[in-house]
């Protein structure tokens, strides 16, 4: 099953309710794998830090920001490793200074990083948006590791500024160790790549990772945050949509039958007007059959055919239990007046990956 | 009868079923992972409803979102209402916002099909 079962990604407008289901999101998650206390807390503490500087720092003096130069969020787990990176645009005047702070903070050791954190403290240089690189320091101690960052050339003024931090998941001993200083240089790499293919297709989110209830509704006020501007019949189509795909998954997704856990992946690109939603998650193989004849039903059906089949839905008890209503499908293709777009293809010998795709406009 | 109340969540609407102060309406959003479940008190209590207390009944429904698996359980909550409506004066108020055209055409489905008096009512935006 999917090797990195944490993993997801937002590009756009933060938002402070944006902001909090991201961290809800993780918060949940962490506790389903069941990550150590100690482990989140690191977690959270750089991910409020990281998620506080792009709020900070995203806006692009009064110009409207292209999206390819908002903020980005990304949480990464692999190798028992978390990898929270963040990414924004900065004034290029800014660049040296944030260097220098960077630099100096991986100079220095474990005490010597408390020391410091407490003298810049007391020095109480208060920028004026708050802060005085108080939480790259404290990004530093709590991922006892070096941060890695880069920028990027964005126009005359701006550069995208990118930070990775790194928590490894096993931590021993309780006492201040000497940092690991065993950098993954090429993460950054990898990310700026993936940045690029975000840009490129104009992903907004993705999750991978495990779905229930609670994940579906920290994804959902994500998404009605990051579409507040638009009007709300394509809104509450975007929401319809992602309810009944996110539930499918929560209802029918196979879970893992050595961690219980219900793995899969959402993720959403626009295209001019369009939302593109898309998810993929495994079923048993001796649900395949009866999934397909479903959607091609559905799909061969005409607009008419398909309100009476809905109706027909509605009224039939037969297929009434918590795990179905028998309206979901009909009810993506009467929300996105499109054919469902899907595959299925062989995962091991229970299980198939199933992936389907809708949009609306 | 015993009231019934529950407040809105996240994923649920509130519910408030009064027969003394003749108060039945259900508000807000409602995408449980189990609509089954959630719905099966409040079907229950209606099912359970003491004709000989009321005349009428006008039984508010102001849902600005449901799921598909609470779209059928609507439908059985409506059809104890038909069923109660043989005896006692049932209108329903069907709320939505002007500009949505979803919970429109989900009430005008519902009064097509349900024998039961359901009056849409606009709301301004």
């Amino acid at each position: 099953m999917l090797k990195d079962n944490l993993n997801y990604i937002y590009r756009g407008l933060f938002t402070q309710n944006i902001t909090d289901n991201i961290l809800s999101l993780t918060e949940s998650n962490l506790e389903k794998v069941g990550e150590s206390s100690k482990i989140k807390k690191r977690v959270f503490t750089i991910m409020v830090e990281g998620l506080q500087n792009i709020t900070r720092h995203q806006e692009i003096d009064g110009e409207d920001t292209l999206l390819n130069e908002a903020g980005l969020f990304l949480m990464q787990n692999k190798n028992d490793r978390y990898y929270i990176t963040t990414g924004n645009p900065i004034y290029k005047k800014n660049i040296s200074n944030l260097t220098e702070q960077i630099n100096k903070i991986n100079s220095l050791e474990p005490e010597e990083l408390k020391q410091y954190y407490k003298q810049v403290l007391n020095d109480n240089i208060i920028s004026d948006k708050g802060g005085a690189g108080l939480g790259l320091i404290e990004m530093a101690r709590k991922s006892e590791n070096n941060l890695v960052y880069d920028f990027v050339d964005l126009s005359d003024n701006y550069s995208y500024f990118y930070l990775n931090t790194e928590i490894s998941q096993n931590i021993t001993s309780q006492e201040i160790k000497p940092k690991t200083v065993k950098k993954d240089i090429d993460s950054l790499k990898t990310i700026k790549e993936i940045h690029k293919i975000l840009n490129s297709e104009n992903i907004v989110l993705i999750f991978n990772g495990i779905f229930n209830q609670e994940s579906l509704l920290n994804l959902l006020s994500i998404m009605e945050s990051q579409m507040m501007e638009h009007n709300l019949n394509l809104k509450k189509k975007v929401f319809n949509i992602m309810v009944e795909m996110l539930q499918n998954i929560v209802k029918h997704g196979a879970v893992n039958e050595l961690t219980g856990e219900n793995l899969g992946i959402f993720f959403i690109h626009q295209k001019d007007n369009s939302y593109f939603l898309n998810t993929g998650n495994y079923i048993l193989k001796n649900e395949v059959e009866e999934l397909a004849r479903k959607i091609n039903y559905v799909n061969s059906l005409s607009f008419d055919e398909l309100n009476e089949f809905y109706e027909k839905s509605l009224f039939n008890f037969q297929i009434d239990s918590s795990k179905e209503a028998g309206l979901g499908l009909i009810e993506l293709r009467l929300k996105t007046s499109k054919y469902l777009k899907y595959e299925i293809s062989d995962h091991d010998d229970k299980h198939s990956f199933f992936v389907i795709q809708t949009y609306v406009e | 009868m015993e009231k019934f109340f529950i407040d809105h969540t996240e994923d649920t609407p509130r519910v408030e079923l009064n027969q003394e102060e003749n108060i039945y309406e259900i508000s807000g959003k409602s995408l449980p992972e189990n609509a089954i479940a959630f719905y099966l008190p409040i079907i229950t209590w209606l099912k359970e409803y003491n004709r000989n207390h009321s005349e009428s009944i006008i039984f508010d429904i102001r849902l600005d979102y449901f799921n598909t698996a609470s779209a059928k359980q609507i439908t059985k909550l409506l059809l104890v209402l038909q069923d109660l409506s043989e005896t006692i004066d049932i209108k329903v108020r069907w709320f939505y916002l002007e500009e949505d055209t979803d919970i429109l055409s989900s009430g005008l489905r519902f009064s097509r099909l349900i024998k039961v008096k359901i009056e849409l009512i606009v709301l301004p935006d």
